[in-house]
C-alpha cells in the first residue's frame, strides 16, 4: 500500500547524515518545535538535551514520521523523509527507540530481537515473501538476533520474557533490537532513564562500540550528562521548542544560556 | 411543512429520550474509561422492573419507578462502579468483552424471566392533548422533553459549576492526584455510575410506554445513544444530548419523508437504523485527536497465547481425530448439532485470529458468516460446483473485511469494538432482508454437496464434509500463526508502533488479518445453511442464528474458552453448541446466555484468563491465604516466646 518504492540500503556507503532543516511542529495553539536545525554526522554521537517539554521527542517523532510538522524538512543522507511514513523510514534505514519502552511484552527477549529484523526484512519484501519467511532467512535472524544479544550482555536472559524484566534490561533489548535490524542512524530516547551507575557505563560502551563497528551515527535525548559527556561529540540544546545552543560537549557544558535553561531542575547536575 | 410537524414533535420527544439515555453512557465513560455496552439492556432492566412492580405488584407508577429507579440505577450502578474499577487496568479487549458479557447476561436473564414476546405497557403518564397552531401535543410528550432537558441541564451545571463535579472531570486524567486534593476517587466514580445507570434506567422507563416492551427491540433504540454519544465524540455532554435530539429528529423525519415518497425495500429499515450509520460515520470522520481512549494508559500486560509442546499437541491431535471419527456412529440424531459446531470451530478460530493472535477486536463476526451462508447458497443456486461456491461465499467476505479494516485503521481499542458493532448492525438491519442476502423472507435455499459415491447429502456425508473444511481452515491458522505472518501480527497486537518504528506498514497488516478473517467466518456460515438445508438468518441451530447478538456470544465465550487458538475454537464451540444442545428443558437452555454472559465478565475481571486459568488463579489465592495465615500463626507462636527465650538469655 505504501506508494513510494521499497527503499534499498546501500551497505557500501558509510552511515548517512541526519539533516533536520527548519522544522516546526505545531499542536493546535502550542509550538512544540519552532524552526528547529540540526546535523547529526555519521559515524558518531550528537546529544540533544533540553528541559522536559523543551521539544525533543516531538523532534525524533517529525524525524520518524509520528507527528506531522507544519514547515521543514528531514534528510536522511541525500534521501528525503518528510511525508513518508513511519515504516518508509524504518525501511530507508532510519530507527528509533521509545523514551517510554515499545517492546514486545508477551515474547522472549530473543524473539524481540529477532522480530524487530524481520519487520523490516518483511516490509523490503514484495508479494508473498512479506508474509512468509524462508528457512535460511528465519536461521540468519536468530543468529544476528543472538550476536546482538551478546553484544549488548542480554545472551543469559535471550529466553526471558521481556514483560517481566527491569527498565535497564528493557532498555538493553530494545537497544539490541535496533542494533540487530542493522539500521543506519539511530535515534535514541532517554535510553538510560531507569538504569544505574553502573548499567550505564555499560550502555555508554556499547553505544561507542555500535559508532565504532557499523559506522552509523546516533542522535541522543538524554538527560543523565554523565553519559552525554561520555558519548557525544557535538550537542545541541533545545528550550521552549527552540534550538538554544549548539557545540562541544564542554562548550555547552559551560555554556551560562545552558545553565539558565536548566536552572532549578538540573543545574547542579550540569555543573 | 405542516406535514411535518406531528413528525418533528414525536421526534424532539423521543430524541430527548435518546439524549438521557447517551448523556448516562458518555459520563461513566469518562470518568471510570470504561465503555458499557451495556448501557442499553440496563434501559431495558429498569423498563421491566418498572413493569414488573406496576402492572404485576399493582404498585402505584410513581413507588414503582422509584423502585426500579433504586435497582436498575442506584444498586446496578455501586456494582458496576466495582467492576469498573477491577477493570481500570484490564486490556481493552477484557474491557470490552466484560460489558458485552454483561449485555449478554442481562438480555439473557430479561428473556428467562419475561419471555421473548414483546409486552405492551401501559401508559403512566398524563396524555392530555394540547392543541397548538398546527400540531397536537400530548402532555406526556411534554413532560418526557421538559425533564430531560431540565436532567441533563442540571448534570451539565452540577459539572461546570461545583467543586465535586470539576473533580469528577479530572478522575479519569489522575485519580491519585485527585485523592490528594482531599476528594475520594472512588466517591467521585460511585456517583457517575449512579447518575449514568439511573439515566439508562429512566430512558427505558420513559421509552417504553411509547413503543412495546421487548428486551431486543428496547435495547436497540437505546442504542441510539451509541450514535448519540457518537455526535459528542464520547467526550461532550451537552452535544452529546443534542445528538440524541438531532438523532430522534433525522429518524422521525426520515419515517415521514419515506412514507410520502412511497419508497419501499431496504431503504424503509433506514429509520431505525440511523444511530448505526451516524455512529459508523462518525468515527470514520472525527478526527482520531478527539477520540482519545479514556483510562487506556494502565493497562496490565497482555498474557501470550498459549502454545503446547509438540508431544501434547501430538497427543491431542490424536485424540481429535479418533473422536471425530467415531463421533458420526455414536451421535445418532444429534449429528446435525456436531456438524453446527464444527462450523462454529471455524468461527472462533477466525475471531481468535483476530482477538487472541493480532489484538484486534470484532463485534461483526457474524455477519461475516451470514454473508457466507447467504452468497454460497445463491452460488450452488446460479450452478457453480459447491466446494467453488464455498470458497466464493468467503471470498465475497474479503471487502467487507476490508471495509471494516478502515475503521481497525483509524481507531483502536474500545473505539474499533464500538465501530464493528455498528458496522454488524447495519449489515443485520439493512442487508439479512435485501435481495442481495437472505430476501423478504429471510430465507433461501442451501443444497448440501452432491456427491452420490460419498453420500455427502446425508447427514453422515455432510459431517465428513464439513470436518474436511474445518481441518483445512484450522491448518490454514495454524500455518498463518507459525509464520512470519504470524509473528508480525504478534509484534502487532504488543506494540504496533515498534513494528511500524522497524518497517512494517501496520495498516496493511490490519486490513490484512481483518480480510482473512472475514474469508475464515465466512466459510464457516457457509457451511451452516445446509445443516438445516436453509439458509436464513436463523441458521444455526442453537443459537440466534446469525442475529448480532451472537458476534457477542462468540466474543464472550472465546474469552472464557483459552488462548490457545485452535484448542479455544474447538473448546468455544464445545460450550457454545455442544453443551447447551444437550441440556434437556426449556429453563436450562435458557439461561445459557445468562452464564456465558457472567463467566465472560468474571473472566475480563480476572483479567483475561481461560476458565482453566480462573480456577488456577484462584487455586494460587487460596494457597497463598494458607501460606498467610500460616506465617501469622508462625509470627504469633515467635511473638509469644520471645520474652521467655530474651527473659533467658538476659
Amino acid at each position: 500500500m505504501s506508494a513510494a518504492p521499497a527503499p534499498t540500503t546501500n551497505d557500501a556507503m558509510a552511515g548517512p547524515d541526519l539533516v533536520v532543516d527548519a522544522l516546526t511542529v505545531r499542536f493546535g495553539g502550542l509550538v512544540a518545535g519552532d524552526n528547529v536545525s540540526l546535523r547529526a554526522r555519521a559515524g558518531m554521537i550528537t546529544g540533544l538535551i533540553g528541559p522536559n517539554g523543551a521539544g525533543k521527542t516531538t523532534t525524533f517523532n517529525a524525524c520518524t514520521g509520528l507527528n506531522s510538522p507544519s514547515a521543514g524538512t528531514v534528510h536522511l543522507g541525500d534521501r528525503r523523509l518528510d511525508g513518508h511514513s513511519t515504516s518508509w523510514r524504518a525501511r530507508l534505514g532510519l530507527g528509533r527507540t521509545f523514551q517510554r519502552m515499545e517492546l514486545f511484552d508477551t515474547m522472549t527477549v530473543r524473539e524481540n530481537v529477532a522480530l524487530g529484523r524481520e519487520a523490516l526484512v518483511a516490509g523490503r519484501r514484495r508479494g508473498l515473501g512479506r508474509l512468509f519467511s524462508t528457512p535460511a532467512e528465519r536461521a540468519q535472524g536468530l543468529e544476528r538476533a543472538d550476536e546482538a544479544l551478546e553484544w549488548c550482555g542480554l545472551g543469559h536472559l535471550a529466553d526471558a520474557t521481556v514483560g517481566d524484566l527491569s527498565t535497564g534490561h528493557g532498555r538493553l533489548v530494545e537497544l539490541a533490537r535496533a542494533m540487530a535490524s542493522e539500521f543506519r542512524f539511530l535515534l535514541l530516547d532517554e535510553p538510560s532513564s531507569g538504569l544505574d551507575v553502573s548499567e550505564t557505563d555499560h550502555f555508554a560502551q556499547i553505544l561507542l562500540d555500535l559508532v565504532a563497528r557499523q559506522g552509523i551515527g546516533i542522535l541522543l535525548v538524554e538527560h543523565d550528562m554523565a553519559l552525554v559527556r561520555a558519548v557525544c561529540s557535538s550537542m545541541y540544546v533545545l528550550d521552549f521548542g527552540r534550538l538554544i545552543y549548539e557545540g562541544t560537549v564542554a562548550d555547552v557544558l559551560s555554556s551560562e544560556i545552558v545553565k539558565g535553561a536548566y536552572l532549578g531542575s538540573e543545574a547542579a547536575e550540569v555543573a | 411543512m405542516k406535514a411535518y410537524l406531528p413528525f418533528i414533535v414525536t421526534g424532539i420527544a423521543s430524541g430527548s429520550i435518546y439524549g438521557l439515555a447517551a448523556v448516562g453512557l458518555v459520563l461513566t465513560y469518562k470518568t471510570s474509561g470504561i465503555f458499557n455496552f451495556a448501557h442499553g439492556t440496563q434501559a431495558a432492566l429498569g423498563a421491566y422492573l418498572m413493569f414488573e412492580f406496576r402492572e404485576r405488584m399493582g404498585l402505584p407508577w410513581p413507588v414503582a419507578a422509584m423502585a426500579a429507579l433504586l435497582l436498575a440505577g442506584i444498586m446496578a450502578g455501586l456494582v458496576l462502579e466495582r467492576a469498573a474499577h477491577a477493570l481500570a487496568s484490564a486490556s481493552v479487549a477484557a474491557r470490552v468483552a466484560a460489558t458485552v458479557g454483561l449485555l449478554v447476561a442481562i438480555q439473557g436473564s430479561l428473556v428467562a424471566v419475561f419471555g421473548a414476546a414483546s409486552i405492551t405497557v401501559k401508559k403512566f403518564l398524563p396524555q392530555n392533548l394540547y392543541h397548538l397552531p398546527g400540531v397536537t401535543v400530548t402532555g406526556e410528550q411534554i413532560i418526557v422533553t421538559a425533564f430531560v432537558l431540565v436532567a441533563v441541564v442540571s448534570l451539565y451545571l452540577f459539572f461546570t459549576r461545583t467543586t465535586l463535579g470539576l473533580a469528577m472531570q479530572a478522575v479519569v486524567d489522575d485519580p491519585a492526584l485527585l485523592g490528594l486534593a482531599g476528594t475520594s476517587p472512588v466517591t467521585v466514580r460511585r456517583f457517575a455510575w449512579m447518575v449514568g445507570s439511573c439515566f439508562a434506567a429512566l430512558s427505558g422507563i420513559l421509552l417504553a410506554p411509547t413503543i412495546t416492551l421487548d428486551a431486543g427491540i428496547l435495547t436497540l433504540l437505546v442504542f441510539f445513544a451509541f450514535g448519540a454519544a457518537a455526535i459528542g465524540s464520547f467526550s461532550s455532554l451537552p452535544l452529546t444530548y443534542v445528538g440524541g435530539l438531532a438523532m430522534g429528529l433525522g429518524s422521525a423525519l426520515l419515517t415521514s419523508f419515506l412514507g410520502q415518497l412511497r419508497i419501499t425495500g431496504p431503504a424503509t429499515q433506514l429509520p431505525v437504523n440511523i444511530p448505526f450509520v451516524v455512529l459508523f460515520i462518525a468515527l470514520l470522520v472525527t478526527p482520531t485527536r478527539k477520540l482519545v481512549e479514556r483510562g487506556g494508559q494502565v493497562v496490565r500486560r497482555p498474557l501470550a497465547p498459549v502454545s503446547f509442546s509438540r508431544r501434547t499437541t501430538g497427543i491431542g491431535l490424536g485424540v481429535g481425530a479418533a473422536v471425530a471419527l467415531v463421533l458420526p456412529h455414536v451421535a445418532g440424531p444429534k449429528l446435525p448439532l456436531f456438524i453446527t459446531a464444527l462450523a462454529y470451530v471455524i468461527l472462533f478460530a477466525s475471531l481468535s485470529l483476530l482477538v487472541r493472535m493480532s489484538g484486534q477486536v470484532s463485534l461483526c463476526h457474524i455477519a461475516f458468516a451470514a454473508v457466507g451462508a447467504a452468497t454460497s447458497a445463491r452460488l450452488v443456486a446460479a450452478g457453480l460446483p459447491w466446494p467453488l461456491a464455498l470458497v466464493g461465499g468467503g471470498l465475497v467476505a474479503v471487502p467487507m473485511g476490508a471495509l471494516v479494516a478502515i475503521p481497525a485503521i483509524r481507531l483502536s481499542g474500545v473505539y474499533l469494538a464500538i465501530a464493528t458493532f455498528g458496522f454488524g448492525l447495519v449489515v443485520q438491519r439493512i442487508f439479512y432482508s435485501s435481495f442481495l442476502m437472505f430476501g423478504g423472507t429471510f430465507a433461501i435455499r442451501a443444497p448440501r454437496p452432491h456427491l452420490d459415491a460419498l453420500h455427502t447429502s446425508s447427514d453422515i456425508g455432510y459431517y465428513h464434509v464439513v470436518l474436511a473444511v474445518t481441518v483445512a481452515c484450522c491448518a490454514l491458522v495454524v500455518v498463518v500463526r507459525r509464520s512470519r505472518i504470524g509473528r508480525l501480527l504478534r509484534g502487532f497486537a504488543d506494540s504496533p508502533t515498534a513494528l511500524d518504528a522497524h518497517g512494517t506498514n501496520t495498516n496493511q497488516l490490519k486490513v490484512l488479518v481483518f480480510c482473512l478473517s472475514a474469508f475464515l467466518a465466512a466459510i464457516g456460515g457457509g457451511l451452516l445453511g445446509p445443516v438445516t438445508g436453509t439458509a436464513s438468518a436463523g441458521s444455526g441451530i442453537a443459537v440466534g442464528g446469525f442475529d448480532f447478538t451472537v458476534s457477542l456470544l462468540l466474543i464472550s465465550v472465546l474469552f472464557v474458552a483459552g488462548r490457545q487458538p485452535i484448542l479455544s475454537a474447538f473448546v468455544g464451540s464445545l460450550f457454545l453448541i455442544v453443551i447447551p444442545g444437550y441440556i434437556s428443558g426449556a429453563t436450562a437452555q435458557k439461561f445459557t446466555p445468562v452464564v456465558f454472559g457472567a463467566l465472560a465478565v468474571a473472566a475480563a475481571m480476572f483479567g483475561g484468563r481461560s476458565l482453566a486459568g480462573m480456577v488456577r488463579s484462584s487455586a494460587r489465592v487460596r494457597a497463598r491465604e494458607t501460606d498467610t495465615s500460616r506465617t501469622q500463626v508462625r509470627r504469633r507462636l515467635l511473638d509469644a516466646t520471645r520474652p521467655a527465650l530474651e527473659g533467658g538469655r538476659s
